[in-house]
């Protein structure tokens, strides 16, 4: 797998980190300008105890943007797709979870407005998650900057 | 995964932290950390109360019945393509904020209460249209929690578009 991913062209992978970037950008947008509409949304998954959905609105956009900055500009991309992957993984999560329980909310993602949960939202994060992956695993990286 | 790696996941989460909380801190829309969970009434005579100050509050399907019964407005918060499955006798529905906004103040005016209703307990459009409907200035807003779901389900009368 990795042999694969060594032949993938640089450049090709500098258009998927760019592209993977600018999605937790554009995803944190209306989350960091309406925390109160984001807090509602996470409540309606059923899973936030205590009132703590609101603790996550507060951060989680801020977190979703400074990995995006990160992958985009090239500083600390590995730890950057490191916690991207592991919130697409809570997200596939959450998803599936409302799915099942019959919710028909909205999703909450920020990419679309009044996007609801439903099976392709957990391919999207899966295809995401393959770009993190990709992203994580190339050895020749162009514009990285930190760490060299 | 070494240190420098574990260090730069901290760095990310901290920075997170502290530009969340600094906004929220600094913005006149900064919500507080912890959620407080919508005020509930059970009584039809309690939604006089606090009439001037703005309020969301929850409703159950005995007060919702009660309120439609005397006359209440609804407003059904379900995307228009459900409304093919009907809706609350009497309830209005739009998608587009503005216009309904309009035609609940040419009906109601600010002040008097009127409710809002989605499909069932877990829908969030309900909630999510009466803080956008708080905003316009609408002071006396009853979320119907349990609604078109519960409604149905107690083989309450509906009502058709024609």
């Amino acid at each position: 797998m990795l042999s694969i991913m060594n032949k993938i062209h640089p450049v090709l992978i500098l258009i998927i980190r760019f592209l993977l970037g600018l999605i937790f950008v554009y995803a944190s947008y209306d989350k960091i300008l309406d925390p109160g509409k984001f807090a509602r949304d996470i409540s309606n998954y059923h899973v936030v105890p205590f009132g703590l959905e609101n603790t996550i609105a507060i951060i989680l956009p801020w977190l979703e943007l400074i990995i995006g900055l990160g992958i985009i500009i090239g500083v600390c991309i590995n730890a950057s797709v490191f916690i991207s992957g592991g919130l697409l993984i809570v997200f596939i999560i959450l998803i599936a979870q409302a799915i099942l329980r019959g919710f028909n909310i909205d999703c909450g993602c920020g990419l679309k407005e009044g996007e609801v949960v439903g099976w392709s939202k957990i391919i999207e994060n899966f295809l995401f998650l393959g770009a993190c992956y990709i992203v994580h695993e190339s050895k020749s990286r162009l514009l990285e900057f930190y760490p060299k | 995964m070494d240190i420098k790696f574990q260090k730069q996941v901290a760095l990310i989460i901290g920075i997170s932290f502290i530009c969340g909380a600094s906004y929220n801190s600094i913005r006149d829309e900064g919500i507080p950390w912890l959620a407080k969970p919508i005020e509930k009434i059970s009584s039809a005579k309690d939604i006089e109360i606090n009439i001037g100050i703005p309020s969301i509050r929850e409703i159950d399907l005995e007060t919702a019945i009660k309120l439609q019964k005397s006359g209440a407005l609804f407003v059904d918060a379900r995307s228009e393509e459900y409304l093919e499955d009907g809706f609350i006798p009497g309830a209005i529905n739009d998608d587009d904020t503005d216009a309904l906004s309009d035609e609940i103040t040419t009906l109601i005016g600010f002040d008097q209460g009127f409710v809002i209703y989605c499909s069932d307990d877990d829908c969030g459009s309900s909630e999510d249209l009466a803080y956008d409907l708080q905003e316009y200035g609408f002071n006396n807003i009853l979320v119907f929690k349990g609604g078109w779901k519960t409604w149905t389900e107690s083989g309450l009368d509906v009502e058709y578009n024609e």
